[in-house]
C-alpha cells in the first residue's frame, strides 16, 4: 500500500451538498458504524490526488441514477467501489469513462478540472475502462486488437513488424507470453482480460477502471491479475476496482467507496474496516420497518406444489450461462419463495431450468410438480402444465415491442381463444380487456403498441399475458426492474393477492428489500449452489448478503 | 441509415407517440396513393389503351406468378427470414408441370397439386436448414436457389419444354388445352372479366387465404411473434422451429403453384424461367410495408406492392419508356416506398437540428435500471457493458 486514502467523509463535505447525504447515511447505519474521524494521513496532506470526482450526479428521464457522488484516487492506489446491483457503480464508471455526454458535478485530474463527454476524451486524459464484457474483436490478432483504431501505419499501410514488436513489449508488461499474432478468439478469458490491460497501458492509462475483472477467472488467473495490478500501481497507475468479492478487496484495495441507491455512502480504508461494516454500509437502511408477508400457518400444512431436487445445469461460458450444482427447494401452494444471490449466482438459470428454457440434456436432478415428474422439453410444455416465467429482460425476452398490447397479452394463451386454429377476435378482445383492466395497465387502447408504454405498464402487460394462462406456479425474474415505485407496489400487491388464491411463486431479485417484502422464505444462491435458506420474516439483509458472498474458494494472500 | 436500427426504437417511443400511432395508417395509405397515381397517369397518358380489360388482364397475368411468390415471401419476411430460392423453385414447378403434362400425360387436376407438393418439399428443406441447422436463411436459400436451378436444368436437359409441341406420337399432350387455361392469355376459365382468367383468380384466392391466415389464425400470430421477437415467442410457448419450417414450406408450396401458371403463360417451361423473380417478390413485399427485420407486413400490402410494380411496368411500356428506364424507375420506387413508410426518419433529421451535434435528445438515454437499456448508451459508443 503506497498511501492510505483519506477518508473523505469529513474532509470533503464541508459546505458541499453531500454533507446531507452522508450524514443521513451514517445515521441510518446506527452508532456502531460511526464515521471514522477524518483520518487524513499526514503524508497525503497537501498532495493533489490524481483523480477527484466531486458531486457527480446523473439522471435519466424519470430516474435519478446518481446523486452527489464523490470519489478520490491517488496515484498508485487501488480504490474499490462496492454496492449492491443497481447501486450506481456502473453509472459512475460510465461517467468516468466518458460514456455519457452529460452529467452533473466536476471531475479533476491532477487538481485541474476536465470534461469527459466522450470515451475518446476520457482516453485522451488517460482514463481507460475494462468492462466486464470485454471489448475485443475475436477474429483479429492480439496485436491488431491492441492498436485497433490507433494502428501503427505509414500512409494507410500497417507496419506489421513494428506493431507486433510493440505488442510483444506491451504483453510482457502484463506478464503475458502469448504470441501477438494469435487470434483473440483463441485466447483464454484471463488472457483476454490481460490483453485489455495491455491495451489500456498502450494508451498511457493513468486511471484504470476494472469492472468485475475476476468474475470469469479461475483462482490461479486471479492471482496473476492481482500481480499485474500491483505492478501497475507500483508504476503510479490508479485503479478503480469494482467487485462483489470482499475477500478480493481485502487483499487488493487500499480504500473502499460504498454506493447505495445512487448515493455515496462513505469511504473506508480497507485496513480500517471490516466485512461486517461494509455489508452494513451496502445494505444501509434498517429493514425492521419493511412490510413483510403475514405468516400463513395453513400454507405450511399443504403438500408442496413444486419440489426442486438437486437441480443441475451444465454451464455455457459462450452464452454466459452459469452452471447450477444441485439446487433444492420446495414451494407450497400460496407460498412465495425468494431467490437471492449476487450476479452470476444462478438465480435466472434456476428459473429458466424449471421453465424448460434450457435443453433437458443440459439439466440434471429432478423437479416435481404436484408430486409428479416435471421435465418440460420446451416452455410450451411448462405453460401447459401451469408453470410460467416472467423473464428478467422484458424487452428482449417477454415482449414483441412493435406489436399491440392485445397481441402480446394473448400470445401464450391464444389457443384458448381459438377453435381449429381460428382466433375468435371477440373472445380474445374481451379477455385481454378484462386482464388489462384488472392489472390497471395504462394504455390508450389494447391496440396500442407495447413500445409506447412505460416500463411499469409493459411489465403489467407481461403479467397479464401470463395470468391469462391461469398458471399454478409463477416464476418471477427481477419483476420490478426498471419500473417506478408506484408500479412496484402494485406488483407486490398483485403477487400477494394471487398467493392468497393459492398460486405459488418463485421470485428472483437482486433487490433484497424487495425479496424480504415479497417472500415467505428466501433461498440464497452463490455460484450455482444453495448457501442459505432463511425465513423471510426473521432474517435480514446482512444475513442474506453474507450467505450470498460465501464464495467457496478464498483467495489467499 | 446504418445507425437507424436501434434509434427509432427508442426515439419513436418518446419523441412522437402520436406520429408512431399514425405510422401504420400512413404506411398502408401511401401504397394506395401510389397505386392510384399510377392508374391516373396510365389513363391520362394512354386512355383506353391502358384502361381496357385485355391490357389489365395481360399485365396482371404476366405478373401473377411473381405476385404469388411475393405472398409466400411475405410470410417468410414477417418471420424475419428471406427466401432467395423462390425464382428457382418456380422454375422447378414450371418444368415439372410441363414434363408431367407432356411425358406422363397427367391431367391438370393432378399436375397443379403435384407441382405445389414438389415446391413444398424444397421449401421444407429451406426451413429445416434455417430452423434446425441454424443456417441464416439468406445463405440457406441462396444455396437452394443454386441447387434448384441446377436440378431443373438437369431435368430438362437445358431445353424448354413446350406444352403444345408434338410428342413422339405426333399429337399434343391430351391435357394441353386444359393446361393452357392455367395462364395462356386469352384463355379464361369462365366468363367473368379479369377474375375468369386463372392467374388472376389464383392470385386473388391466394391473397385472401394468406391474409386471413396471417390476421385471423394462431399460426398467423405466431409468424408475427417469431419475426418480432423470437426469444419472447419461444418463452411464450410458440414453437419457433415449427413456425420457421412452416413459412418456408408454404413459400415453396406457392412457388410450386406459380410454376404451372408461368409455364402456361409462356406456352413452355423454360429451365431459366424465374431468374430474378425473388428480387421482384422482395421488392413487392417491401413496397407493401413489410420490414426485413421481421414482425411487420401483410399480404394486402404485398398485393398493392405487386400491382404498383405491374402497372408501373405497363404504363411505362405503353409510354415507350425503354426497359432500362423501367428498371431505374422501379428501383427509385422501392426506395421511395420504404422512405415514405418511415416518417420517423424525417423526425430524426428534424430532431437532430434542435438537439445539438450528438442528437442526444432524439434518442434519449434510457434509465440504467433495465439491463437492456443500460447497454444502449454503451453500444452507441461502440462499447459493451458490464453491470
Amino acid at each position: 500500500m503506497k498511501s492510505i486514502t483519506a477518508v473523505l467523509v469529513e474532509g470533503q463535505v464541508t459546505g458541499t451538498p453531500d454533507s446531507r447525504t452522508s450524514r443521513t447515511a451514517e445515521q441510518s447505519l446506527g452508532s456502531d458504524v460511526a464515521t471514522e474521524p477524518g483520518t487524513t494521513n499526514g503524508d497525503t496532506l497537501g498532495e493533489v490526488p490524481l483523480l477527484e470526482m466531486r458531486g457527480i450526479g446523473k439522471s435519466f428521464p424519470g430516474v435519478v441514477a446518481l446523486r452527489e457522488v464523490s470519489l478520490t484516487a491517488r496515484a498508485g492506489e487501488v480504490v474499490a467501489l462496492l454496492g449492491e446491483n443497481g447501486a450506481g457503480k456502473s453509472t459512475l464508471i460510465n461517467v468516468l469513462s466518458g460514456v455519457f455526454p452529460d452529467y452533473d458535478g466536476s471531475i479533476l485530474l491532477d487538481g485541474r478540472p476536465v470534461t469527459l463527454h466522450s470515451p475518446t476524451e476520457a482516453q485522451r486524459h488517460g482514463i481507460s475502462t475494462i468492462h466486464q464484457e470485454l471489448n475485443l474483436v475475436p477474429d483479429l490478432s492480439v496485436a491488431d486488437n491492441l492498436f485497433l483504431g490507433r494502428e501503427r501505419a505509414t500512409r494507410g499501410l500497417v507496419r506489421r513488424r513494428d506493431s507486433i514488436a510493440e505488442a510483444g513489449r506491451l504483453l510482457a508488461r502484463v506478464g503475458l507470453t502469448i504470441s501477438p499474432r494469435r487470434l483473440v478468439r483463441q485466447c483464454r478469458v484471463a488472457e483476454q482480460q490481460l490483453i485489455e490491460v495491455a491495451k489500456a497501458l498502450s494508451m498511457d492509462a493513468r486511471v484504470l477502471i476494472m469492472d468485475e475483472p475476476t468474475s470469469a477467472l479461475a483462482d490461479g488467473e486471479v492471482r496473476r491479475l492481482f500481480e499485474v495490478i500491483r505492478g501497475l500501481t507500483a508504476q503510479g497507475v490508479a485503479i478503480i476496482y469494482i467487485s462483489h468479492r470482499l475477500e478480493e478487496l481485502e487483499e487488493l484495495a487500499d480504500a473502499v467507496n460504498v454506493l447505495r441507491d445512487g448515493r455515496w455512502i462513505g469511504a473506508r480504508t480497507m485496513a480500517g474496516t471490516s466485512r461486517d461494516e461494509l455489508i452494513r454500509m451496502m445494505v444501509g437502511r434498517s429493514v425492521e420497518d419493511l412490510p413483510r408477508r403475514e405468516a400463513d400457518a395453513a400454507v405450511a400444512e399443504l403438500a408442496p406444489r413444486l419440489q426442486v431436487r438437486d437441480l443441475t445445469l451444465r454451464g455455457d461460458a459462450a452464452a454466459g450461462r452459469v452452471a447450477l450444482q444441485g439446487i433444492s427447494f420446495d414451494v407450497r401452494p400460496g407460498q412465495v419463495v425468494g431467490l437471492a444471490g449476487l450476479m452470476g449466482a444462478g438465480r435466472t438459470e434456476t428459473l429458466e431450468s424449471i421453465f424448460g428454457a434450457h435443453p433437458q440434456s443440459a439439466i440434471g436432478g429432478s423437479v416435481l410438480l404436484d408430486g409428479e415428474p416435471f421435465a418440460p422439453r420446451s416452455p410450451r410444455h411448462a405453460i401447459d402444465r401451469g408453470v410460467v416465467l416472467v423473464a428478467e429482460d422484458r424487452k428482449a425476452q417477454s415482449l414483441v415491442l412493435d406489436a399491440s398490447v392485445k397481441f402480446n397479452t394473448s400470445l401464450p394463451s391464444l389457443k384458448s381463444f381459438a377453435a381449429g386454429g381460428w382466433v375468435r377476435g371477440g373472445a380474445e378482445r374481451t379477455a385481454v380487456r378484462r386482464e388489462v383492466a384488472r392489472l390497471g395497465v395504462k394504455t390508450s387502447s389494447i391496440a396500442a403498441k407495447v413500445r409506447t408504454l412505460s416500463g411499469g405498464n409493459q411489465q403489467k402487460v407481461v403479467l397479464a399475458k401470463w395470468l391469462l394462462t391461469s398458471p399454478q406456479v409463477i416464476l418471477l425474474d427481477e419483476p420490478t426492474r426498471g419500473i417506478d415505485v408506484g408500479a412496484k407496489s402494485e406488483i407486490y400487491d398483485l403477487v400477494s393477492a394471487l398467493a392468497e388464491q393459492g398460486v405459488s411463486f418463485v421470485v428472483a431479485s437482486s433487490e433484497l428489500p424487495e425479496l424480504l417484502r415479497m417472500s415467505d422464505r428466501i433461498v440464497v444462491l452463490c455460484e450455482g449452489r444453495v448457501t442459505g435458506e432463511l425465513e423471510a420474516r426473521s432474517t435480514d439483509q446482512e444475513t442474506i448478503l453474507e450467505a450470498a458472498m460465501a464464495r467457496s474458494q478464498v483467495v489467499a494472500p | 441509415m446504418s445507425t437507424a436500427a436501434p434509434g427509432p426504437a427508442e426515439g419513436g417511443a418518446v419523441t412522437a407517440p402520436r406520429a408512431s400511432r399514425s405510422v401504420p395508417l400512413i404506411g398502408s395509405l401511401q401504397g394506395y396513393i401510389g397505386l392510384v397515381l399510377i392508374v391516373v397517369i396510365g389513363i391520362w397518358t394512354q386512355g383506353d389503351t391502358f384502361a381496357n380489360l385485355t391490357n389489365l388482364t395481360q399485365a396482371v397475368g404476366y405478373f401473377a406468378p411473381r405476385a404469388i411468390l411475393a405472398v409466400g415471401m411475405t410470410l417468410v419476411i414477417i418471420a424475419a427470414g428471406i427466401d432467395l430460392s423462390v425464382g428457382s423453385l418456380m422454375a422447378v414447378g414450371s418444368t415439372a408441370s410441363a414434363l408431367m403434362l407432356t411425358e406422363l400425360n397427367w391431367p391438370v387436376i393432378a399436375i397443379v397439386p403435384a407441382s405445389m407438393l414438389l415446391g413444398a418439399v424444397f421449401g421444407f428443406v429451406n426451413g429445416a436448414g434455417t430452423a434446425l441447422l441454424k443456417i441464416q436463411s439468406f445463405v440457406m436459400t441462396l444455396a437452394m436457389m443454386s441447387i434448384a436451378r441446377g436440378v431443373v436444368r438437369e431435368a430438362s436437359d437445358n431445353q424448354s419444354v413446350g406444352i403444345l409441341t408434338l410428342t413422339s406420337s405426333n399429337t399434343v399432350a391430351p391435357g394441353s388445352a386444359q393446361f393452357q387455361q392455367l395462364g395462356t392469355p386469352g384463355k379464361t376459365l369462365f366468363d367473368v372479366p379479369l377474375i375468369g382468367y386463372f392467374p388472376v383468380l389464383a392470385l386473388v384466392i391466394v391473397v385472401i387465404i394468406f391474409q386471413v391466415v396471417l390476421s385471423r389464425t394462431t399460426f398467423g400470430r405466431h409468424i408475427y411473434a417469431v419475426g418480432g421477437n423470437p426469444t419472447a415467442a419461444r418463452l411464450s410457448g410458440v414453437n419457433v422451429t415449427g413456425v420457421t419450417i412452416a413459412v418456408f414450406t408454404l413459400s415453396g408450396l406457392l412457388a410450386g403453384l406459380a410454376g404451372p401458371i408461368s409455364a402456361a403463360y409462356n406456352a413452355s417451361a423454360d429451365p431459366l424461367a424465374g431468374m430474378g423473380y425473388e428480387l421482384d417478390a422482395i421488392a413487392a413485399v417491401v413496397i407493401g410495408g413489410a420490414s426485413l427485420a421481421g414482425g411487420r407486413g401483410n399480404v394486402i400490402g404485398t398485393l398493392i406492392g405487386c400491382l404498383i410494380l405491374t402497372l408501373l411496368d405497363n404504363v411505362l411500356g405503353l409510354n415507350q419508356f425503354s426497359p432500362n428506364w423501367q428498371l431505374i424507375i422501379k428501383g427509385v420506387i422501392v426506395v421511395l416506398a420504404v422512405v415514405i413508410q418511415r416518417p420517423d426518419l424525417f423526425a430524426r433529421f428534424a430532431g437532430r437540428r434542435f438537439s445539438g451535434p450528438k442528437g442526444g435528445a432524439a434518442a434519449p438515454t434510457p434509465p440504467p435500471t433495465s439491463s437492456s437499456a443500460a447497454t444502449d448508451p454503451l453500444h452507441k459508443s461502440g462499447e459493451a457493458s458490464g453491470s
